[in-house]
Parts: C-alpha cells; sequence; structure tokens
C-alpha cells in the first residue's frame, strides 16, 4: 500500500522526463507538463512521507531479488523535506525556467524531474546496490543540470570540476558499503544492520562513508566544487541542490552512523564535530568576502551544513560519553537544522534567482536600492537574510538555538579537559559564525536592496513573475512558521529519533523542567519584541508625520551625495578581511593609471583577489603531485607490443613465484 | 516555574523601571567623567532633556531611504525593552523570561537592523558605521560565548536567573575572578565605550555607534539613545548579577561598576581600530583559563 504512492510520485517523474520527447515547437508545452509533473510527484512524496512520520502509515519494504525499497522513519524525514522542497522550487521553475526558451528548455525539465526522482529513491534504497544506482543517477543529473549553460567556459570549468569531485565522493561511498556488505550477510540495509566489522574494520568504513558523505555535504576541505557549482546552475536547480542534494548527503551518513556502525568511537565524533565547526566559521568568512551573490550563498551552504555536521558530532560525543539518550539533543539540532535550512536556502536561492532575472547581473557591487523596484523579492529576502543570520522570529534561529544547547549539555555533562577543550574551541567557533552570518547578511540585503542604484542595471530592475513570487513567498511564510511555531516540527521530527518530549535534556532538569514552558517563553519574548515594535513605530513615526521635514538630500559637508560615495560591497568586508588576512591571504593590487600631477587628478586601478586557501595549499600541489606522478607512469606506456609481452611475462613469473612459496 | 513565562508581568514592570533608570545612570558617568577630567559637566539630568528635546524635534528623513530606515530604531528599542524583559527578575525571585540563548539573539536583532539602517541612507559615513560594527561584533560574539560557557560550567543552568549568582555567594575563585574582569571588557566593547569606541563623538575617524545613527533626528534619534542607554545598564546589571563576586546590594553593584566605567574611560584612550581584536582575544583568554580552572 505504502509504496504504491511512492510508485505513482515515480510515474509522475517518469511522465515529466518523457517531455523531452515533445517537439521543439512545443516546448513550453513540454515545459509546463514537466513542472506540473514534478510538482504532483513531489506532492505525493510529500504526503506519504507525512504518513508516515505521524505514524499513519506502516513501514513496509518492496522486494525485487536482491534489490529492494524500505521506508523507515529516517527516510521519511528526509522524503519529506524533499517533497516539500521539491513542490516550492517546481512553482518556481514554472516561471524562472522560461528565461530559457529555446536554450535546451525541454532538457531542462526532462533533467529536473530525473534529478528529483533520483534523490527521492537514494532515499528510499533497501539496499546497497539501489542506493549507489540512485546515487549516481543523482549525481550525474545534477552534473548535467550544472552544465546547462554549457556555452559559457566557467560552468564547463565548474561543472567538470563537480563531476570529479563528486565521483572520488561515489568512489569512498562504494568502499564503505562493500567493505560492510562483505562482513554481512547481503547488501540489504536490514542485513548491513547485523554486520561483523571489527574495530579497526569499523575505523576504515567510517572514514570512507565520513569522506564521500562529507563531499556531498561540503564540507571543508571537500566543499572546492560548492561555490563553483551553485552559481553555474540554473537559480532553481541551485535551490534545489543547496536545500536538497546536500541533506540527502546526511541522510547516508546517518544510515551508517545509526544502523551500520552503532559502536561509535570517540576520535569518530570528534572528526565529525571538529569538520563540521571548521566548515562553519570558514564556510561564513569567505561568504562575507564575496562579491557574487549566488557564491555568498553557496558558502553560506558551507556554513550550514557545518553547523549540521557540528551538532550531529556533539550529538554523537555525548551518546559516547555521557550515555543514555543524551545525544539526541544534538541529533534533533541537526535534524531541525537540515529542514530550516532547506526552506531558507530554497528561498534565497529563489531570491537571487529574481534579482538576477531583474537585473540580469549576480554581481553585488552592480546592485542598491533595489527594495523601490522589487518590493516582493525584497520582502522575501529581508526573511531569509534574517534567517541565515540565526535572528528570532525564523527558523534559522531555533537550529542554532539547539545547536548552542547541545553544545552546553555537552559542557556540562562530559566530564574531563579535554570535553571543556572542545566545547571552548566549539562556542569561539559557532560565535564567530554567528556573527560573521550576521553581517554577511546585513552586506547581501543591505548593498543589493538599500541605498541608491550602483549601475544602470539596478535602476532599470523590474519585478518577477507570479509564479516565482508565489513560491517565494510560500517559503517566506513556511520560514517564519517554523521560526515561530517550532513546536510540531519539534514534536515530527523527535519521533524520528524516538525521543520522548520535543526538548528533551535529561540532564539540566532543574533548568529545562520542559521544553514546552522553554518555547512558551520564546513565545512571550516574540510577542513583547512586536508590541513595543509597533507601539514605537506609531508613537514615532506614524503619529509624528506632521513632524516630517524630507530633507532634499543627505548632508555631504556641502556637496550632493552621488551613488558612487555608498560603501561598496568590498568596502563594506574591508576590516574583517584585515582583521582575518592572516586566513585568507588577500592579494591587493593598486596601481596608478594616470598621475600626471601627485596630488590630483590620479586615476587608480584597484584589483583584489582571495584565492581559496584550500585550493591554494591543497587541491594545486595535490594536481601537480598527480601530474607529475602521471608522468612517471607514462614511461611504461611505450606502446611497444615486445614491452607489454614482457609485462605479462613479468607478472606470470610473479604469480607463480608467489603461488609456490604460499602453496 | 524556573522559565518565568508566568512572572511576565514582573518581567515588564523591572523592564518599565530600567527604562525610567537608564538615562539616569547614563547622565551619571558622564557627570562622573566631568569631574574626573577636572571638567564642572553637565547636570546628571541632562540625558532626561536631551530626550525631550529629540521628542520634541521634527525628523528629517532623506529620500534615498526606504521603511526599514523608519522601523530600524522601534526594532532596536523593542528588542533591549525585550532583553531587559529577560534579565534574572530583580524584583522578588530569580527567574528570568527565557534562556540566554534567546537574550543573545534578540540582541542581534536589534543590531541586524540597525547595522541595516546605516547603509539605507546612501553615504559613506553610515556605512562605515555599519561595517566596524560588524568588524567588533565579529569579535565580541565569540567572548561572550565563552563567557555563557563559563557561567554554565558554575551555575548548570542556561537560563540568566539560574546563571546569577545567588545573594550573598561570594564567588572568589580563579575562575569567578577571571570570567569578571573578562565580561567587563566585553561590556565596554558591547556597549561602545572607550577604549573600543567612544560615545561622545561624531568624527568619522573614530566613530563606529554613533556613525552608523549621523542621518537620524527627531523621535528616531531619541528612541535610539534611549535603548542605547537601556542597553548600558542591561550590561551593567549582568555584570553585576552573574559575575560581580562580591556580597553587596545590587544597587551598589551596578553603581559601583558605572563609576569603574567612567574611571576607565578616563584613564584610558580610544585604541587603534585593529587593535580591538588584540583586546578581546585577552578577554577571551582569560575565559579560557577560567574555563580550564573550574
Amino acid at each position: 500500500m505504502m509504496m504504491n504512492i511512492f510508485f505513482m510520485a515515480a510515474a509522475c517523474y517518469v511522465i515529466g522526463i518523457f517531455t523531452l520527447l515533445l517537439p521543439h515547437r512545443w516546448q513550453k508545452a513540454a515545459h509546463y507538463t514537466a513542472c506540473l509533473a514534478a510538482m504532483t510527484g513531489s506532492a505525493l512524496v510529500t504526503y506519504n512521507a507525512a504518513l508516515v512520520l505521524l505514524d499513519l502509515l506502516q513501514p513496509a519494504a518492496v522486494h525485487w531479488g536482491s534489490y529492494s525499497l524500505a521506508c523507515d522513519k529516517w527516510s521519511a524525514a528526509f522524503l519529506l523535506l524533499t517533497g516539500c522542497a521539491g513542490i516550492i522550487t517546481s512553482i518556481y521553475a514554472l516561471g524562472y525556467a522560461l528565461s530559457y526558451l529555446g536554450k535546451r528548455l525541454r532538457l531542462l525539465g526532462a533533467l529536473w524531474n530525473l534529478f528529483l526522482g533520483s534523490m527521492v529513491f537514494v532515499v528510499l534504497a533497501g539496499d546497497a546496490f539501489s542506493f549507489l544506482l540512485f546515487w549516481e543517477i543523482m549525481a550525474v543529473a545534477s552534473f548535467l543540470l550544472v552544465n546547462h549553460e554549457a556555452e559559457k567556459r566557467v560552468t564547463w570549468n565548474a561543472a567538470y570540476q563537480y563531476l570529479v569531485m563528486t565521483h572520488i565522493g561515489t568512489a569512498a561511498i562504494m568502499i564503505a558499503f562493500l567493505l560492510t556488505g562483505t562482513y554481512s550477510a547481503s547488501f540489504a540495509f536490514a542485513d548491513m544492520a547485523d554486520n561483523t566489522l571489527s574495530a579497526g574494520m569499523g575505523s576504515i568504513v567510517f572514514m570512507a562513508a565520513f569522506i564521500g558523505f562529507a563531499l556531498k555535504a561540503g564540507l571543508v576541505p571537500l566543499h572546492v566544487w560548492l561555490p563553483n557549482a551553485h552559481p553555474a546552475a540554473p537559480s532553481h536547480v541551485s535551490a534545489l541542490m543547496s536545500g536538497v542534494m546536500l541533506k540527502i548527503a546526511l541522510y547516508g551518513f546517518g544510515r551508517f552512523v545509526f544502523y551500520f556502525l552503532p559502536a561509535w568511537n570517540y576520535w569518530w565524533c570528534i572528526i565529525v564535530m571538529l569538520a563540521g565547526l571548521i566548515s562553519a566559521f570558514l564556510g561564513v568568512l569567505y561568504a562575507q568576502m564575496e562579491t557574487d551573490i549566488k557564491r555568498i550563498l553557496a558558502y553560506s551552504s558551507v556554513e550550514n551544513m557545518g553547523i549540521i555536521f557540528a551538532a550531529f558530532g556533539c550529538g554523537m560525543l555525548l551518546q559516547v560519553t555521557a550515555g543514555g539518550s543524551w545525544g539526541t539533543i544534538g541529533f534533533m539540532a541537526a535534524l531541525v537544522h537540515c529542514y530550516n535550512h532547506s526552506v531558507i536556502k530554497v528561498l534565497m536561492f529563489m531570491s537571487a534567482g529574481s534579482i538576477m532575472h531583474a537585473t540580469g547581473s549576480k554581481n553585488l557591487e552592480l546592485f542598491g536600492g533595489l527594495l523601490r523596484k522589487l518590493p516582493y523579492t525584497a520582502a522575501c529576502c529581508f526573511a531569509g537574510c534574517m534567517a541565515l543570520s540565526a535572528l528570532p522570529f525564523t527558523g534559522g534561529f531555533i537550529g542554532e538555538w539547539m545547536t548552542l544547547q547541545s553544545f552546553i549539555t555537552l559542557a556540562y555533562n562530559g566530564y574531563g579537559q579535554d570535553i571543556r577543550l572542545w566545547c571552548s574551541l566549539a562556542f569561539i567557533l559557532l560565535g564567530f559564525t554567528g556573527a560573521l552570518a550576521l553581517g554577511c547578511f546585513v552586506r547581501f540585503f543591505g548593498i543589493a536592496f538599500l541605498g541608491r542604484a550602483r549601475s544602470q542595471i539596478a535602476e532599470q530592475a523590474h519585478e518577477s513573475d507570479a509564479f516565482m513570487l508565489f513560491a517565494m513567498g510560500i517559503s517566506t511564510v513556511l520560514i517564519f512558521v517554523l521560526g515561530i511555531y517550532s513546536a510540531p516540527l519539534l514534536t515530527v521530527l523527535s519521533g524520528v529519533l524516538a525521543v520522548d518530549t520535543a526538548f528533551y535534556m535529561p540532564g539540566i532538569a532543574d533548568v529545562l523542567q520542559s521544553g514546552g514552558e522553554l518555547l512558551q517563553a520564546y513565545g512571550a519574548v516574540l510577542v513583547l519584541v512586536l508590541a513595543v515594535t509597533a507601539v514605537c513605530f506609531a508613537v514615532a513615526v506614524s503619529m509624528a508625520k506632521k513632524a516630517y521635514v524630507a530633507s532634499d538630500v543627505t548632508w555631504n559637508c556641502g556637496t550632493i551625495p552621488t551613488a558612487r560615495q555608498q560603501y561598496s560591497a568590498t568596502g563594506f568586508s574591508k576590516p574583517l578581511r584585515r582583521a582575518f588576512d592572516y586566513l585568507l591571504k588577500p592579494k591587493r593590487e593598486v596601481s596608478y593609471v594616470r598621475k600626471d600631477n601627485p596630488y590630483f587628478g590620479r586615476l587608480l586601478s584597484y584589483k583584489l583577489e582571495i584565492p581559496d586557501m584550500i585550493t591554494q595549499k591543497l587541491y594545486l600541489p595535490l594536481q601537480k603531485y598527480f601530474v607529475v606522478s602521471s608522468a612517471f607512469l607514462r614511461r611504461l606506456q611505450q606502446g611497444s607490443v615486445r614491452l607489454y609481452v614482457s609485462y605479462v611475462m613479468a607478472a606470470m613469473i610473479a604469480v607463480l613465484i608467489w603461488g609456490a612459496i604460499y602453496k | 516555574m524556573m522559565t518565568g513565562y508566568h512572572s511576565l508581568g514582573y518581567s515588564l514592570l523591572q523592564a518599565l523601571l530600567l527604562l525610567l533608570v537608564a538615562p539616569l545612570i547614563a547622565g551619571i558617568i558622564k557627570k562622573l567623567k566631568a569631574l574626573l577630567q577636572n571638567r564642572i559637566g553637565s547636570s546628571i539630568l541632562q540625558e532626561y532633556f536631551d530626550l525631550y528635546k529629540w521628542w520634541r524635534k521634527p525628523t528629517f528623513v532623506t529620500p534615498y531611504t526606504s521603511c526599514i530606515f523608519l522601523a530600524a530604531p522601534c526594532v532596536y528599542f523593542a528588542s533591549t525593552v525585550a532583553a531587559a524583559c529577560m534579565l534574572p527578575n530583580f524584583i522578588g525571585r530569580t527567574v528570568s523570561l527565557g534562556d540566554v540563548f534567546v537574550f543573545v539573539y534578540v540582541m542581534a536583532l536589534g543590531r541586524f537592523l540597525m547595522t541595516l539602517s546605516s547603509l539605507d541612507a546612501a553615504t559613506a559615513f553610515g556605512g562605515m558605521g555599519g561595517s566596524r560594527e560588524i568588524y567588533v561584533a565579529a569579535f565580541v560574539e565569540p567572548v561572550i560565548m565563552l563567557a555563557i560557557l563559563s557561567n554554565v560550567l558554575h551555575t548548570g543552568s542556561t537560563f540568566l536567573g539560574g546563571m546569577s549568582l545567588d545573594p550573598g555567594e561570594v564567588n572568589l575563585t580563579v575562575a569567578g575572578v577571571l570570567t569578571c574582569i573578562a565580561f567587563f571588557l566585553v561590556l565596554l566593547a558591547e556597549n561602545s565605550r572607550i577604549p573600543v569606541d567612544n560615545p561622545d563623538t561624531h568624527l568619522e575617524l573614530t566613530m563606529i555607534h554613533e556613525c552608523m545613527t549621523l542621518e537620524y533626528s527627531g523621535r528616531l534619534l531619541a528612541l535610539i539613545h534611549w535603548a542605547s542607554q537601556l542597553k548600558l545598564l542591561i550590561f551593567l546589571l549582568l555584570f553585576s548579577l552573574l559575575y560581580l563576586p562580591l556580597n553587596i546590594p545590587v544597587v551598589f553593584k551596578v553603581l559601583g561598576s558605572a563609576v569603574l566605567v567612567a574611571v576607565v574611560e578616563t584613564l584610558n584612550n580610544k585604541m587603534r581600530l585593529f587593535k580591538v581584536r588584540v583586546y578581546l582575544a585577552a578577554a577571551g583568554i582569560m575565559l579560557l583559563l577560567a574555563i580550564a580552572a573550574q
């Protein structure tokens, strides 16, 4: 019964894929059909996942020989997320993808359905081989989507970098699955849960799985593909990649950690936690330095996936050091932040798409004053920026709050100086992350939407169409619902982890009598903020209307201010660039284009480049090493038949000797 | 009832009281500074007069601005009042409304809007202030988080009510004293006082917080100043209730720390902007020592 609805969803996606076969002159019809098919499919997935999460349906598996599909609550949690994001982004695609009219629009629609379908079935996979099959389809579909504007050199480079990186990840995941499968009765997940991995083998499996999934999640130092791939892809694709695909990595990682490797090692927890914390910090630091709006969002995804993995690692560490059900607070934080970040990032990429649609650019330095041109986009983007700054009222805050609470729980319940050390480090890095994220999105919103237009394109911007605005509106509402009334989501997700109450923190019982009351107090604070704001606004602005005098221009020491005198995005992040120059190593170049007079009328040219530290220090040397070692290997391949025959001969002699010795 | 949701009435009453007292504390600090610098200075009630003056003056709004510019002071004021409500309830009981992270992030809400408003008037000065504010905040926040951690390790609670020292508790330990000093350093940075920022000047080379508010006038300016005074009082109260390890009544603790602020501001110069990170790193290291010592 249960799987039937998923098969209906699959049928929808397949219909969407087959719109590719419609003739070119029906491309608009094909586009609408594809988007509607994706929407219907996602709606069915959402419906069914919700039923499973609410205990209205019993999970049942479907088998075909050794292949199987299954849906437990851990899968359902991610299916719900995929479905919701799928519906919203498909509505958005109805309007946005039309800008690709005549540019392989049918292919875009078909790949869109393939990508969504593959993500749903990765999560539904019940054995290692179907998992790897759908994982690979997901990787290839997303690669083709990233590569959609293949005419551009940048896109092509980004897409191929993504393809190479994602296959390194797949290789690592394959190793993890094959090793686990070798020590189990079969490759079905149910059997793999009863594996006989030794402690040492377990560590190898863990590391392989972590590398594979961390690469997909975009954790530092495996994140290099992400800030290139997201800006290259069409905006609704970036939204789905960032909002859902990165979370699928957590699904896979959780599958390994919870089901296949139940005996956790202390150092595993530390690795997950530290990788998360460092990603969070470096991600947001680079986001602050970027001027490409989609790269800012991509780095912010690195940051948020970092927070999610940090919370997850904290949960694991709590489980290892304190035992009991202590870890649940960390896992809850990770899951809740997954949901919230998914909604927020979908919204933000859609807003970025709307800005690009309106201006034709993604360079923050060219915008300014867009709030007057795109009022609805501005309102949605404002909500998204608030949420990414983890401010109260928005879902972003709930995830951040629970993450901080889980680290506090760890600090208070883990004994020993080592736990103190990790917690201090976590609080320093999370503190930096919080403040830098706020700065980053003040910069994003302030430079793009406030002030005056910095270029022609910003002056001529126009608002997006109804489909796009509707999709953005839904996500905006969701962000506030998840931030203000989060109890239902917490209850449902606590069912996934089988916890008693939403904010179940057994240790600090005298502090938290119950989670409900904590949320009520938070609600009271929110009401208070709203009420006082309203009163202030009424008294200071509305009732004082008569007293207003709108002056002509801002006082500018006697001159008329120009739009160029505003702070630029690069200027805004200058103090931070200087403060963190040890990490960022900015390359700054100022030269005189014209210098007739030393004091007046000089024309300067200014160039700033912040190369990604990880690429510089890790990937470029690695690349060099590969080139050198392949030059060495090339000597073996001389192309002469006699040489190859002698290789065969040598190999045979070696085998014979080996056989003789070990008989 | 540790969350104090049911004592909302008390909390509101307390916030109102603090709101009324806040300009007085700011006035006392100003007067003390003047006296220490051999000036007569203005009356300690001068801040009330200023607020009244701004309240009657018209508001100038430049045509470049949007609704964010008008909303920002209101949200800043509201978030500060909400933070005041969340302080440990010193009228009668030691409960508080919500936990310390909500407190920190509600304050951040005000900062978010104020920094945005600095970019709204399309001037170079506003952006300068906003950019510097973000820079200082980026280094303040980790230190505040460490101060919270140090306190939680001592008290085992994330509620401001539970985190406060018991009445009569003299926490003269290595950890207690170091945390206390570090929090005082953060207090100066967070409230834009010397040596991090100068609250008395509008010179573009020195200013951070004042520079963001340069375009404001009339009632909106009054709201911002009132909220900033309240914020200073909130931090002095937090310092007194949570960190100052002495057994004296809260009122004297607050007045004493106000005097301390005046003395520190008189004895020091404003430091260079890029020295602030060293200053805050010192506070951070003290807190790390405090955490290790517990």
